[in-house]
């Protein structure tokens, strides 16, 4: 039977229905040997989901195995529980897995603790009560379930950061006693001590100290400390001190360790490897909130990750100078971006994209002319994915002018759009939101500057109304601007 | 958080898939399919790290398999490099210079082993001795288990002799 279990935990892997299956493998768990017990509760938990109906016939036997002596039958029993409790079923076995937090054996207390933050993720009040056992936790002699309460810690500091600023000692001199390799070998990864809980505990200093001048102080010297100490050549030091900067970045600033963090992301920078670039870029891009002259350094290195063939290296720059656009460089950048754009094929992206195009062309915008001509070239590429709203905005804006009484320079706006638009209006196949922008400019101020004769005008609005008779939404502005101008032709 | 692990052959196979999120069995295919085509068709210079969705996929070949980890947008991308690095080592220490065909044939015992290094979609345990303790424990219950089952149905056989 177990041999038949396990092939169709395989079958079901691949693609293929094994629902058949479901009700054998609940009636495995409840098998007293252990092998097949096992087998069972990991098809269970491959097979189901939480939300699914056999659930309620496993929820007694994970009860009866989370009380047995055998340290290995609770064990599996806790994996199960991870996948397979909602937030209906919890109480059912919270008394239970809190009890196993004091069981002596420390892979049974570390798993609890797990379970216990998966608990928290699912339906936070019914373990609200229980944080002081994540406290107490902290403190156990075994290093792998102080590493484990990390995880729900950082969940609950994330939602609340003053009731745990007493912790930051604590995290300070457990971090201090990791870096000091004071733990044992078993947690060497690498040479380096300890590293996947360094940066855990270095993301929860981060929300510790950002914008509290107190709490960061404490964590200067052990900051300090891992940059001087990490191992730089080898994968895993690099995600240490990645971590450090982040750390850095977000806590109340220091120039010492500013300063560390910037030649970190300089050698980043320089190195052939492109995760290591890509890891860089990121790092910049959280350093130059604070000290936007390091973005003046790396020039030349971010220009080249712009130009790379690796697009994952494209998007993270891209990131950056979203992050770096000033009013000087506003154009350069977005032009660049619409470039990008233009040469996808991946719609959530290309969303994306726009959206960050148009929020920085309305923000920076160095002239009125400038602003138009992008917003068209975004519509023209993107219009469909691009908010309605944007659109609204536009015309918005091009009906009340940009806020200054300059009635010349509004009407100037006017008369370079609507020859803009008589341009476009006779590509093919122009996005609907931006022929409806097109129309209501036409129709509202096609005659305005006396350019064009009314019936000019009309004449090319019919053509749009036929060219897309199939569109409901352009044929609607298309006839709506035909009203406004031909009121025009008998005024 | 990870939301899932695979494992894909270079030829588009899955090997292992863990889902640490609830997805249908068709968002499962339709993921699948994505990704595939998404990191099977990168480059060997590339970026360890694609943007999906809205989160991001940290994949490594090691010979002829992609192992894949989905995670969230802030978590740190070398560190999930490594985890995935760890899992690796775990296995080619239980299985001896571990390959394809170990897994294949021995994916229960690669599911096991991934239950105990990730749990809920975070990283349960970063002492590689402690997880090979476990599952030792756990696979000499299971000797003794069949052992006991021979022996029973040894002296069945012999009583009914």
């Amino acid at each position: 039977m177990k041999e038949y279990i396990i092939r169709l935990v395989y079958v079901e892997m691949l693609g293929h229905d094994a629902s058949f299956a479901y009700i054998h493998a609940v009636k495995m768990t409840h098998d007293d040997n252990l092998v097949l017990k096992r087998t069972g509760y990991l098809a269970v938990s491959l097979f189901l989901n939480d939300d699914h109906d056999p659930i309620i016939l496993i929820v007694n036997t994970i009860q009866k195995d989370l009380k047995s002596d055998n340290y290995l039958v609770v064990c599996t029993a806790l994996n199960a529980v991870c996948k397979l409790i909602n937030d209906e079923t919890v109480p059912a076995v919270l008394p239970q897995v809190v009890e196993l937090l004091g069981h002596q054996k420390e892979a049974v207390r570390k798993k609890a603790i797990m379970v216990l933050h998966r608990f928290y993720q699912k339906s936070p009040s019914s373990v609200s009560h229980l944080v002081s056992n994540f406290r107490k936790r902290l403190c156990d002699n075994d290093p792998g379930v102080m590493g484990a309460t990390l995880c729900p810690l950082f969940d609950l500091i994330t939602i609340d950061v003053n009731t745990y600023k007493d912790l930051v000692v604590s995290f300070v001199s457990i971090l201090k006693q990791v870096a000091e390799r004071r733990l044992p070998k078993t947690y060497d990864y690498h040479q380096l001590p300890a590293p996947f809980i360094q940066i855990r505990l270095l993301k929860i200093l981060a929300l510790l100290g950002s914008g509290d001048k107190q709490s960061s102080e404490k964590m200067y010297m052990v900051v300090g400390d891992i940059f001087k100490k990490c191992d730089s050549t080898s994968n895993i030091g690099n995600a240490v001190l990645y971590e450090c900067i982040c750390c850095v970045s977000a806590i109340h600033p220091n120039p010492k360790l500013l300063e560390q963090a910037a030649q970190v992301i300089s050698r980043f920078l320089k190195s052939d490897s492109h995760n290591l670039k890509y890891m860089g870029i990121d790092a910049l891009g959280r350093l130059i909130k604070i000290s936007p002259e390091i973005a003046e350094q790396h020039q030349l290195a971010v220009i080249d990750c712009l130009e790379d063939p690796d697009d994952t290296l494209k998007r993270k720059t891209f990131e950056l100078l979203y992050k770096m656009t000033k009013s000087s460089n506003v154009e350069v950048i977005v032009d660049r971006m619409i470039d990008y754009m233009i040469s996808l094929n991946d719609n959530h992206y290309k969303t994306y994209i726009a959206s960050r195009c148009v929020e920085l062309a309305e923000q920076f915008a160095p002239s009125n002319q400038w602003f138009i001509q992008t917003m068209n070239k975004v519509f023209e590429h993107a219009g469909d994915l691009v908010n309605v709203k944007v659109a609204h905005n536009l015309m918005k804006l091009i009906a009340e002018g940009f806020g200054e009484d300059d009635d010349t320079a509004d009407s100037q706006l006017r008369s370079s759009a609507v020859e803009s638009y008589l341009r476009i209006i006779g590509e093919p196949k122009l996005p609907s939101v931006f022929l409806q922008v097109i129309c209501w400019v036409l129709g509202e101020y096609g005659t305005a500057d006396g350019k064009y004769s009314a019936s000019y005008i009309t004449g090319k609005l019919c053509d749009v109304a036929e060219a897309y008779s199939n569109d409901e939404t352009v044929k609607f502005a298309g006839q709506f601007s035909l009203r406004s101008s031909v009121h025009e032709v008998e005024a | 958080m990870i939301q899932f692990v695979l494992l894909i052959s270079r030829q588009g196979k899955v090997r292992l898939t863990k889902w640490y999120s609830p997805y249908t069995q068709k968002e499962r295919t339709k993921v699948l399919r994505e990704l595939s085509g998404v990191i099977l068709a990168r480059g060997p210079k590339l970026c360890n790290f694609v943007e999906w969705r809205e989160y991001k996929v940290v994949y490594k070949r090691y010979a002829s398999l992609y192992f894949c980890m989905c995670i969230d947008q802030d978590d740190n991308e070398l560190e999930v490099l490594e985890i995935i690095h760890h899992f690796v080592e775990i296995l080619d220490r239980y299985f001896g210079s571990v390959c394809e065909l170990d897994l294949i044939f021995n994916f229960h015992k690669a599911y096991y082993i991934l239950d105990e290094l990730l749990i809920a979609g975070e990283l349960q345990e970063s002492s590689k001795k402690t997880v090979a303790r476990l599952i030792a424990a756990q696979d000499s219950l299971v000797e003794t288990a069949k052992e006991q089952a021979s022996s029973i149905s040894n002296m069945i056989a012999q009583a009914t002799k």
